[in-house]
């Protein structure tokens, strides 16, 4: 009597004859590539490589116009951290800028969403109220905080007509080199915190209630409750939203730009309205893009940052 | 066999007639910027379809015209019409090869018959005419007629009268210049131009472009300081911190309702002003921007350019219509129409006379001045792209008490001897 031993195929022509590898190979290879591949092509080509452009524009003296090229070497990363001044100025305002949106955004999304969390009836409409100024485009926005925070027609000049007084309120906030950036950021905070609540928000719904019961069972107050079981519940999104806020406070650029362009004097550049001018106006593109590779060595300077802690147990 | 025969007439019909249709007329394009120039300009720039049947205008209105402009001519495509914001941008467009010289048709179309000689310069990149300058511009000062008559003022001739009129003005509670950068940053340069020209004189300034004298001799810095004096005088805007948020309507409501008694501006703004103070039922006039020895110079600026895309399919019918376009009669229509500032062409007197007396003085006087060696320059037009952007960014840190006008100008000297080094300096009509 004839024994069938079934073989695991092991050379190619092996695997290409046996119809069970064929199939596999089909379901859990050929077919998941064949429709990634059309993704892929895109970001291969507008991702991929005009990030490899970049790099290597930015060690060119490229002027944005025509393709008439040198090549300069390390030139434009030397003038940038060892000529520039003013560059040191914009990454210092973008330092100033992170501190900024790592600190007063959460603390105001963290204490409104616990809030929330509380509120049965009417939630949704506080919600949504909150929400609105994240839809606006940022040119309504800036529109709006413009004519606000006019001197001669804004809030401040109201106040100050209303109360009798002469120029006590009518300050011109975008207009001073001390108060133009934290201005700016305030008017940026208004448009992005309730983004940010939102999300807290959702990540303190999914926390079992259960866990809350028992917090109270061992006495704590609503303090220790946002402490022991709100704030580790949370976690991953508020971490998670840390590292995208610190990436993006490399990236601002449009309430800058629509507000100040960067003024006055450069109180309120930052890398990215430096690397709109370089690019632009002083037909510097290959300066613009080692700024702009900067910028992104500094974004993945901050993933490295949560990778290695993930990698060490944190909940990331 | 009849079927058949029925279609070989048809497909010999449709063959015979397609090259009526498809070659016979020449489509070029213009991409134009959005909004009300565009809505008083476009019908009268339409109006060239009516010249030749065979060439066609086809205006493609723009949102952000320039930005895309460049980046669709490098890329091998845009419009056979390509605009710029200026000759140094020409410069660097023309260096690239993006767009054609255009001496040929310069000959063949005679534009050397109707533009003046020192204009034609103006386009030229290594001794080849690359652009021809759209709008001719100046810097002048406004002033609301019924605040001056009330308080029985006379505009300035000289920096030292502007200095006790505006002492006058202050202590009449009003704004001296209504002045704002919030709408428009480079605003700054307008100023840092004028008090060049207008307290060193033109002759140092085309002397320090031409590299013989450097940005930090004592003229050219004490016109700086000057400058920054009055800002901190308040004279502009009201303060240093309100001109960084006042805006173009503030500019304009707050002269054309008589809060504020004068405005240096350019000639472009006197659409604006026009429309302003129609609403408001004041007067404006202008005089010249008082200089030190009350002689009336007037800064020359080329407010746009035109020039022909290397990759047109059809130069010689874009050279057709530009010949159309800067035409005199063309740019009378434009100005009288529009107000449009006229490219630096011989407008015939008759279309003058249509015009506001006060604006066809404007361009009367500019005409001398430019005839008569009282020409400035403005910095748009003249600087080079580096040194243009510093001038504007810079001088707000000399306004904030950051740097001194001396530190400001050796900055300038120091980026614009690199500049002048590299050759990148616009062409400058010679003294």
């Amino acid at each position: 009597m004839a024994v069938y031993v079934q073989t695991k195929p092991t050379t190619i022509a092996e695997k290409l004859a046996d119809e069970t590898w064929r199939r596999k190979f089909l379901r859990n290879v050929l077919i998941p590539w064949i429709f990634i591949c059309p993704l892929l092509i895109i970001h291969l080509y507008v991702v991929a490589i005009p990030a490899v452009q970049g790099v290597y524009m930015s060690l060119t003296d490229w002027t944005g116009v025509g393709m008439n090229v040198n090549f300069v070497g390390l030139d434009n990363y030397y003038e940038l951290f060892f000529e520039d001044e003013t560059f040191g100025k914009a990454l210092g305002n973008n330092i100033i800028w992170m501190a900024f949106f790592l600190t007063v955004p959460f603390i105001m999304a963290l204490f409104c969403a616990a809030m929330l969390a509380q509120v049965k009836r009417g939630g949704m409409l506080y919600r949504s109220i909150l929400f609105i100024p994240y839809v606006l485009a940022s040119v309504v926005t800036t529109t709006i905080w413009k004519n606000l925070l006019n001197p001669q027609r804004g809030i401040g000049a109201a106040v100050d007509n209303l109360l009798g007084l002469e120029d006590v309120f009518g300050v011109a906030f975008l207009g001073r080199p001390d108060s133009a950036l934290m201005s700016i950021a305030f008017i940026d905070n208004w448009h992005f915190w309730g983004f940010l609540m939102i999300l807290f928000l959702a990540s303190m719904q999914s926390i079992p209630p259960v866990l809350y019961d028992a917090a109270k069972i061992d006495g704590a107050n609503r303090w220790d409750e946002f402490r022991h079981v709100t704030l580790p519940g949370i976690r991953p999104t508020l971490l998670f939203m840390y590292m995208m806020v610190a990436i993006w406070s490399f990236l601002a650029f449009d309430y800058i730009f629509l507000l100040t362009q960067g003024g006055p004097g450069g109180a309120s550049e930052v890398i990215a309205t430096q690397l709109y001018k370089n690019a632009f106006f002083r037909f510097q593109a290959g300066y613009g893009a080692a700024q702009g590779v900067v910028i992104s060595i500094f974004a993945g300077f901050i993933i490295m940052i949560f990778v290695t802690l993930r990698r060490r147990g944190w909940d990331i | 066999m009849k079927r058949f025969k029925l279609l070989f007439v048809v497909a010999a019909l449709i063959m015979a007639l397609a090259p009526v249709g498809a070659q016979d007329v020449t489509t070029v394009t213009m991409w134009f910027g959005e909004g009300s120039t565009l809505d008083c300009w476009g019908p009268i720039m339409l109006e060239f379809n009516d010249v030749d049947p065979s060439v066609q205008l086809e205006i493609v209105p723009q949102a952000d015209t320039w930005n895309v402009t460049r980046t669709a001519v490098a890329g091998g495509g845009g419009p056979d019409i390509v605009r710029t914001p200026g000759p140094s941008f020409v410069y660097e467009m023309a260096q690239a090869g993006l767009i054609l010289p255009m001496d040929a048709f310069a000959d063949e179309m005679g534009w050397g018959d109707f533009f003046f000689d020192w204009a034609l310069d103006l386009g030229l990149v290594d001794g080849q005419l690359y652009s021809l300058s759209d709008e001719l511009e100046t810097l002048v000062m406004y002033y609301n007629v019924e605040v001056f008559e009330a308080n029985g003022w006379t505009p300035p001739d000289t920096m030292d009268e502007l200095n006790a009129l505006a002492e006058e003005v202050e202590a009449a509670g009003l704004t001296v210049f209504s002045h704002g950068n919030a709408s428009w940053r480079p605003t700054n340069e307008h100023f840092v131009g004028e008090y060049w020209t207008q307290v060193a004189g033109p002759h140092k300034v085309y002397q320090a472009l031409s590299g013989e004298i450097p940005w930090t001799d004592e003229s050219l810095v004490g016109a700086i300081e000057l400058l920054d004096a009055h800002m901190q005088a308040g004279w502009y805007g009201g303060g240093v911190d309100l001109y960084f948020t006042n805006d173009g309507v503030y500019r304009r409501t707050s002269l054309a309702e008589g809060s504020a008694a004068m405005n240096i501006e350019g000639s472009w703004a006197i659409r604006g002003t026009v429309d302003y103070f129609n609403e408001s039922g004041q007067t404006w006039d202008w005089v010249p921007v008082p200089s030190h020895d009350g002689t009336d110079y007037y800064t020359i600026g080329m407010g746009n350019t035109s020039s022909i895309n290397a990759n047109s399919q059809h130069p010689q019918a874009a050279a057709q219509f530009l010949t159309w376009y800067f035409s005199p009669a063309t740019q009378g229509k434009m100005l009288t129409s529009c107000l449009k500032g006229p490219a630096p062409v011989a407008i015939g007197e008759d279309v003058m006379a249509e015009l506001d007396p006060r604006i066809a003085r404007l361009y009367a006087e500019l005409s001398d001045a430019s005839a008569n060696d009282r020409y400035g320059y403005t910095t748009w037009t003249f600087w080079p792209p580096k040194s243009d952007v510093y001038i504007y960014e810079e001088v707000e840190r000399v306004w904030t008490g950051e740097i001194t006008a001396m530190e400001y100008s050796e900055g300038l000297q120091e980026l614009f001897a690199e500049e002048l080094a590299a050759g990148d300096i616009p062409p400058i009509p010679t003294r």
